[in-house]
């Protein structure tokens, strides 16, 4: 799909001319960007460049300090807590497990949204959860302890209680930080699971491959601005990547699927860069 | 999908629910844990009006309560043990709501009123009121003024709110050395050194107590309860980081400020009735939380174990042979205090502090 094609539907998040900070001098000034519906968006940027904070914003736990971010055509912070977390479900970077919590304890607290002060737990609940637990494989640890598990079970139990609350918006802020190389693929697995059968996927990544490689809307930011966007051979280009993450590259097909791979250049030897044929200029 | 029923069935959620209207989940073993706690209370209950040498004889204690007591009996009971003990039991489990609430949004096992220096802080205020203006402004109304501006200066005074264990224990030991200065200095410009009083307002006390006592801590448990419960859930989910409880649109900050306001509310009822009893709310709810076994502030569990330990407490108080009746504070204190060590050496061992 390219950006023509699209009607107004096909946006459920949009931020417009948004400042976003914690106080002070704003962290991003006057962004405006557009999720598009049942894509696996994947937005990345050097360290500092706001993209944490603009998926803060998207999960509404940060307040534009200007500007306003629409959820289906709505105002994020119009409509009232649970309906929001009913629609989208957030992992954040670091998520605290309450002491002595099960897995399924944990699992369980995703359906938060779906509760109320009188029903506390339905039989829809228990089926949301025995789902998640069995789609992230935990189904056999869903009585262990979180405290128990490897780094890998871990944030799949966290990823279970953002299956849990069975939203069509996910956010994931850097989900495969400080996990082994074969779990950070398990769970972009995971998500690109969830763009399968149709809903929409926002991840902040680090890894420019992975971003590649899973992304179906590459979002690249650098000084809290949206510096390009769109597929991810379109974004990808050496020279975006020597500006923005100042590191000289080449930019190469992957063997298997096709997707820009970022090859990073022995430094100070003189190689020029090989042009892949993949970035656009500029 | 069918693959969802397969784990279904197994170690899921039980419910106690009302028609499909009213459905919470509850654990089992809570419930038991809690039925044996209920349990233990009724025979320390017992053991209160019985023992000593003004108590009622075990034989006659049911007659005695559905009113046939008359005599030696009917004095004990309506007189002196009788409101001691509702007193107790209603401050305990107002300490163990408070200290549940305040552990659970501070998400730290030591962040509870008795620690931070609330209890004494609402001790200050209740001594100014009940001393120095006697009659203009209610005492409990005092002790929720001192309270507060306890909690205050120890949540400015961090610089980091009540997230940093350390800190917060700093803070409130400082602030409740000033507080307790204070009610020093309070009691001693009005009423000179009258040992009673000063150790009342110091220590807390649950020794003549009467039935107006009883009917102000019962009222604010009656008045606060509900909404305790009703925040359980919302606490429970903000334990998890505030950025998720955002995201599962529970809304962390007024939660957190509900459980203190509550927190600072039901301490300070505990204290404008006994004095600014130690440790009960910093130990209930770390032993409600092993014995259940369960995340979450388990308030039901913590309220039911601060009255229990209160009212042993205040057993051994009654029935030692130690002076001339040491007020039941000593005794928490006591207990509290090996407890509050071995906490931070376990919090100082996994690195918190």
């Amino acid at each position: 799909m390219t950006g023509e094609d699209r009607h107004d539907d096909d946006w459920c998040l949009r931020a417009s001319e948004v400042d976003l900070g914690y106080g002070g001098t704003p962290v991003v000034a006057g962004l405006s960007l557009e999720i598009p519906r049942g894509e696996l968006t994947v937005i990345i940027g050097p360290n500092g460049c706001g993209k944490s904070t603009l998926l803060k914003a998207f999960a509404r736990v940060v307040r534009p300090q200007a500007g306003t971010i629409t959820l289906h055509g709505r105002d994020l912070h119009g409509y009232r807590g649970k309906s929001v977390a009913r629609r989208l479900a957030l992992l954040p970077q670091s998520p605290v497990a309450p002491e002595r919590i099960t897995v399924r304890g944990l699992v369980s607290r995703g359906r938060y949204p779906h509760t109320s002060l009188l029903r506390q737990w339905s039989p829809a609940d228990d089926h949301a959860v025995a789902q998640a637990l069995e789609r992230t494989n935990l189904t056999e640890l869903a009585g262990s302890q979180v405290g128990e598990l490897s780094g890998g079970q871990r944030q799949r139990a966290w990823f279970a209680m953002v299956l849990a609350q069975d939203t069509d918006i996910v956010l994931l802020d850097e989900p495969t930080t400080f996990l082994d190389i074969a779990h950070q693929y398990e769970l972009l697995e995971l998500c690109a699971a969830l763009h399968r059968e149709g809903r929409t996927v926002v991840a902040v990544l680090h890894d420019l491959n992975q971003a590649a490689r899973y992304a179906t809307h590459l979002v690249m930011m650098a000084g809290g601005r949206v510096v390009a966007e769109g597929q991810p051979a379109q974004v990808l280009s050496a020279e975006r990547v020597s500006s923005v993450f100042g590191l000289t590259c080449d930019v190469v097909p992957d063997p298997h699927l096709g997707t820009p791979m970022v090859i990073p250049l022995p430094q100070g030897d003189g190689v020029e860069p090989h042009r892949a044929g993949h970035g656009v200029p500029g | 999908m069918s693959a969802g029923e397969v784990g279904a069935g197994r170690g899921r959620p039980r419910t106690i629910g009302l028609g499909g209207r009213l459905s919470i989940p509850v654990q089992p073993r809570s419930v038991v844990v809690a039925g044996a706690t209920l349990l233990v209370l009724v025979a320390a209950a017992v053991a209160t009006l019985t023992l000593g040498r003004l108590g009622i004889p075990l034989a006659e204690l049911p007659t005695a309560l559905f009113g046939g007591a008359s005599g030696k009996e009917a004095f004990v009971l309506e007189r002196l043990r009788g409101p001691r003990l509702t007193v107790a039991v209603g401050t305990g489990l107002a300490l163990g709501l408070a200290g549940a609430l305040f552990q659970s949004v501070s998400r730290n096992p030591l962040g509870s009123p008795d620690v931070i220096g609330l209890g004494y802080g609402a001790s200050s205020g209740a001594a100014v009121v009940g001393l120095l203006w006697p009659g203009v402004i209610p005492v409990p109304v005092g002790a929720v003024l001192g309270g507060a501006v306890a909690i205050a200066i120890v949540y400015l005074a961090t610089g980091s709110g009540f997230r940093q264990p350390g800190r917060l224990i700093i803070a409130g030991v400082g602030v409740a050395a000033m507080a307790m200065a204070f009610t020093q200095y309070v009691v001693y410009v009005a009423v000179r050194d009258k040992a009673s009083v000063l150790s009342a307002y110091i220590n807390g006390s649950l020794s003549a107590r009467s039935w107006d006592h009883a009917l102000t801590i019962w009222l604010a448990l009656v008045l606060l309860t509900p909404f305790a419960l009703a925040l359980s859930p919302r606490i429970g989910v903000t334990e998890m980081g505030d950025e998720l409880a955002d995201g599962l649109g529970a809304n962390p900050k007024s939660a957190r400020t509900w459980a203190i306001v509550l927190s600072v509310l039901l301490s300070s009822a505990a204290v404008s009735v006994a004095g600014p009893i130690a440790f009960i709310a910093l130990t209930a709810p770390n032993i409600a939380k092993r014995l259940s076994a369960s995340p979450g502030a388990n308030l039901v569990l913590s309220a039911l174990t601060g009255a229990l330990l209160l009212v042993l407490a205040d057993l051994v108080a009654q029935q030692l042979p130690v002076g001339d009746e040491l007020p039941v504070g000593i005794y928490t204190m006591l207990i509290g205090g090996l407890y509050l060590g071995y906490l931070l050496t376990r919090e100082w061992r996994k690195g918190v502090l």
